[in-house]
């Protein structure tokens, strides 16, 4: 905007001009100063913020491991008694931890890093993080069908907000910390980081900021770094090759986020409609709700679907290499649609992601199945499909789209992918939000009675500009160079308060008819209006500025002219306090 | 942090702020180590996590591999997948579950796991080989060549010639069974240069050109095992009946005759001698023949082939009947026949080819028209096929 208005003036900056005129005491300070500005500091937080959340994960993967080696075997092929047991009596002690000792834990951790972020000044206790990485590796480890992603996410919140409390930053910063670390955490887990700040900024903040972005891309590469110190940098599945045959195969990609997306539906329906009934239950029923989960989910492995339990990468990585008839596949997805609502239902604290993209796997590797035996040569690899089908997923059920397209790509590592992605993940976004248009995590939220704000309501929510309230010219346009008498005759003609003045070589200005009637009164009526209003310079809009933004000149300026960027001194129409505050009335009224 | 506008700290804010300027390099400091140590400590978390994974990994793999060892693929394929659970990308856990997986009959879950190997390993011998079965049982001629010529120019642990040769060898089956025959051949010439003495595969590369209807390097191939095993009946017989459909009958009869005699059971071999020896008898144009014998020869083969040409007559009546070539050749014959004596030959030793010519085109024509004639009407058109073009 190109507003002339005097306004405080600049602050010197340079420190060594400063210091030179200082003491050496307040110069020391100054240096200090200098070196230590709050968001200095915040900046290198995000990168210690990094380093504990990747610990952490770290920490966080091997005691996973650990769990299931210690519950569930470690053979590929699970005993029964294993199998039944392992999640029944683990999910009995989740119960009893998650309602005496860390109430907090229960649930993904996305919503809860977001009511951190808007509800409570970016605190969460550290005792949320220990009792998250006790629970959630007990309930993973023992074979609840969750993943170790949101949980991951939570944590690294955590322990950027215990950071942040220790370090004593401002309300702002602590506000940030939160999604800093839930980057951070995210990134480690995921081994992606750009998939993470998307996540964060997409599904947590909801917008971007200069401020903000430079602190959770610094947070999230510094964990991945770390994480890949420890973990490898392999991906969390193998990625076959991965190939768009035919520009005519995108047709069946279509197909896949068609299904994908009701899918998604499915899966959200199920969560969304058994949560509140099962939280709805006697409170002595929740202790054994968890266990319940897990011997629905032992009894599904039993049954013959073991691939159902934990968070299903070795699944994945056997769907994308072929591993499966897509008869199976099918049977999967959809038993894992199941499982995971189940286990998320009962309260048992863990993740979604790994679910998401066990589902959408299996779901994109059966439909590629069906798809390659209808259109042999018309179709690329199972392990294509079920790339594409985790995206979908991911679009369809978590309704992250930026996110799913940039997961898949860093995931994948092949760019060729892009277009079945964008094409199956449009496809499943736009099914999902058609037929339930409240996203999971908003659900959620409401569910548990907070109000947060929607990242995809706010995304799609109508912005009014100044183009909608502006209205033509009915004042008297004159230039600098007229006179005052001139400009009186204008005025008088169109029988109005003032006229409008075109500054030379730019700028605007305004002036009442009384002050040139008293001008003239005073005989100085053939002076030049130049001479009288070089100080007098009003601000200008232009009309795709959001309406808000000229919402702060118009009560000091009865009439802010509204200008093209193209040329200053075109005036596109004029808008007032009246004008502005109308169509914000029209606005609310629709 | 709230700032008057000369940048120093305002109001209530001001002891806080100088808490900060005193306090953040000890805290960066204080991060700083405790970053350090907590990486030591989880760097020893790593080792100890990963050596249990080892160990873990190497304890299933080795019992995968005995499993395997003992035939034992579904066991030893659970095994290898327990195995890769700790090492995912482990070469020798996945090349041993895919051939695992190929013992239990489960070539279409081996083929991923092979497909992947061979991203990782492109010269890779045994995965090339395996690969080149699979693709071969989906009958893709064309990936099956290329992952078998792979094989055979591969990289191999040990025994490198032994495995070379053998996937050549079974590049040449592939062939032969699809139809190949020129392709094989080529293969099996090249795989005869390099064959060397080794009597067991002589005889194979024998028997294969023999499937590729290459009786001269069969029989070159056969001579080769012979050398080193003199009286191998079985080779014998085969290099007879290589002689045998190369039209060099003293030869076969030579081998036959041993083979038979080491092996009376062997009815092919008998069956063969016993038209060689027809054929041997029946040939009125060999060298060594004297002239009353040959056209003692010829009068009996006139004879023959006129009984044949009636008997054939007879088998298909009308055929014969309409057929203008038949007709002429029954009327040849009959014109012929009265001249066809030894007294009549000694005087015109010109009838010996000419009554011969009949003969030969009577045992050509009814063996198209008749079926494939036995005894001496084989020997017959056998002598015609040695002399075809004279």
């Amino acid at each position: 905007m190109g507003l002339l208005t005097n306004g405080p003036p600049a602050r010197v900056e340079n420190g060594s001009a400063k210091a030179a005129a200082l003491p050496a005491g307040r110069f020391r300070t100054a240096v200090l100063e200098t070196v230590f500005r709050e968001d200095r500091l915040f900046l290198i937080l995000s990168v210690f913020i990094g380093v504990f959340a990747g610990l952490a994960v770290v920490c966080f993967r091997f005691s996973i491991d650990w769990c299931r080696l210690y519950l569930l075997g470690t053979g590929a092929v699970l005993t029964p008694s294993r199998m039944i047991l392992a999640p029944t009596l683990a999910g009995l002690v989740i119960a009893a931890l998650v309602m005496h000792l860390f109430p907090a834990t229960r649930g993904s951790g996305v919503n809860q890093t977001k009511a951190a972020l808007y509800i409570y000044n970016g605190n969460i206790p550290i005792r949320t993080a220990i009792g998250k990485f006790i629970c959630a590796t007990l309930a993973i480890g023992s074979g609840h069908s969750l993943g170790p992603e949101d949980p991951s996410l939570q944590i690294g919140a955590c322990l950027a907000s215990t950071l942040g409390r220790r370090v004593r930053l401002s309300r702002d910063r602590m506000r940030l910390i939160a999604p800093v670390g839930a980057a951070a955490g995210l990134a480690a887990a995921f081994n992606a980081p750009i998939s993470a700040v998307l996540f964060v900024i997409e599904e947590v903040i909801g917008h971007w900021t200069a401020g903000i972005l430079g602190s959770v891309v610094l947070a999230a590469v510094s964990s991945v770094v770390v994480s890949r110190w420890f973990l490898g940098s392999e991906s969390l599945f193998r990625i076959p090759p991965v190939e768009l045959k035919h520009p005519s195969e995108l047709i069946a990609y279509a197909i896949l986020g068609v299904v994908g997306g009701i899918a998604s539906v499915a899966f959200a329906t199920g969560i969304a409609t058994l949560r509140p009934r099962l939280k709805a239950l006697p409170r002595w029923t929740q202790y054994f709700q968890p266990a319940a989960a897990g011997l629905m989910i032992g009894l599904i492995a039993f049954l013959g679907a073991p691939q159902v339990m934990g968070a299903g990468y070795e699944a994945i990585d056997e769907a994308m290499h072929g591993r499966f008839t897509w008869q199976f596949l099918a049977v999967l997805a959809g038993l894992k649609i199941l499982a995971t609502t189940l286990s998320f239902v009962s309260g048992t604290p863990g993740g979604m992601f790994a679910p998401t993209l066990f589902i959408g796997a299996m779901l994109g590797a059966a439909v590629g199945g069906v798809e390659h035996r209808l259109l042999p040569h018309l179709t690329g690899s199972p392990g294509t499909y079920a790339l594409v089908g985790m995206g979908v997923l991911f679009a369809g059920f978590l309704r992250a789209p930026m996110t799913s397209v940039f997961m898949v790509l860093e995931v994948s590592g092949n760019y060729s992918i892009i277009v079945p992605v964008i094409v199956a993940n449009t496809f499943a976004y736009v099914i999902s939000r058609g037929l339930r248009p409240v996203p999971i995590f908003d659900v959620l939220t409401r569910q548990d009675g907070l109000d947060l704000p929607s990242m995809e309501e706010q995304r799609e929510e109508g912005v009014l500009h100044v183009e909608d309230a502006m209205r033509p010219v009915e004042v008297p346009v004159v230039n600098a160079q007229d006179s005052v008498e001139q400009a009186l005759r204008e005025a008088n003609s169109a029988g109005v308060d003032g006229v409008l003045v075109r500054l030379s070589p730019s700028g605007w200005s305004s002036i009442a008819k009384q002050e040139l009637q008293a001008m003239v009164d005073a005989e100085v009526g053939g002076a030049s209006l130049s001479s009288l209003l070089s100080d007098r310079r009003i601000p200008y809009v232009h009309p795709d500025l959001p309406l808000e933004t000229a919402l702060r000149y118009v009560d000091r300026w009865p009439l802010v002219p509204v200008v093209s960027r193209a040329d200053f001194r075109k005036l596109e129409g004029v808008i007032s306090q009246r004008d502005v505050l109308e169509r914000y009335r029209e606005f609310g009224e629709t | 942090m709230a700032e008057s506008l000369d940048g120093k700290p305002a109001g209530d804010e001001a002891p806080r702020f100088r808490l900060h300027l005193t306090q953040e390099p000890v805290t960066l400091v204080v991060l700083a180590v405790l970053a350090v140590v907590l990486f030591a400590w989880v760097g020893g978390l790593s080792r100890l996590y990963y050596a249990q994974r080892e160990a873990l990994g190497n304890r299933w793999f080795a019992r995968g591999v005995e499993d395997a060892r003992t035939q034992k693929y579904s066991a030893a394929v659970i095994e290898f997948r327990s195995a890769l659970l700790y090492n995912r990308d482990d070469y020798a856990y996945q090349l041993n579950l895919a051939e695992a997986l190929i013992g239990a009959g489960r070539s279409a879950e081996a083929d991923s796991y092979l497909v992947n190997l061979w991203d990782r390993e492109p010269e890779n011998g045994v995965v090339n080989l395996e690969l080149a079965r699979i693709v071969a049982q989906k009958g893709d001629m064309e990936a099956a060549l290329r992952h078998y010529h792979n094989a055979i120019y591969a990289a191999w642990p040990n025994d490198e010639e032994t495995k070379r040769r053998d996937a050549r060898l079974e590049l040449i089956e592939f062939l032969l069974n699809k139809g190949a025959r020129a392709q094989a051949e080529a293969e099996l010439i090249a795989l005869e240069a390099n064959a060397g003495d080794d009597p067991e595969l002589q005889e194979r590369i024998g028997d294969l050109f023999v499937r590729t209807v290459d009786y001269e390097r069969a029989f070159a191939a056969y001579r080769v095992s012979l050398r080193s095993e003199q009286h191998n009946p079985a080779i014998e017989g085969r290099a007879g009946e290589a002689a045998f459909e190369l039209g060099r009958y003293p030869l076969a009869h030579r081998y036959l005759q041993a083979a038979l005699t080491a092996n009376a059971e062997d009815t092919r071999s008998a069956e063969l001698l016993k038209t060689t020896e027809l054929v041997l008898g029946m040939d009125p144009f060999q060298r060594q023949v004297s002239v009353a014998q040959r056209h003692r020869i010829v009068v009996e083969a006139f004879k023959v082939a006129g009984e044949r040409l009636d008997h054939c007559s007879t088998q298909k009546a009308g055929e014969w009947q309409t057929n203008v070539a038949q007709t002429s050749l029954a009327q040849r014959w009959t014109e012929m026949n009265p001249q066809i004596t030894e007294a009549t030959l000694r005087r015109d030793p010109d009838l010996v080819e000419k009554a011969m010519d009949v003969v030969f085109d009577i045992e050509r024509q009814t063996s198209t028209s008749c079926g494939p004639p036995t005894g001496p009407d084989l020997a017959l058109l056998l002598i015609a096929g040695l002399h075809e073009g004279n």
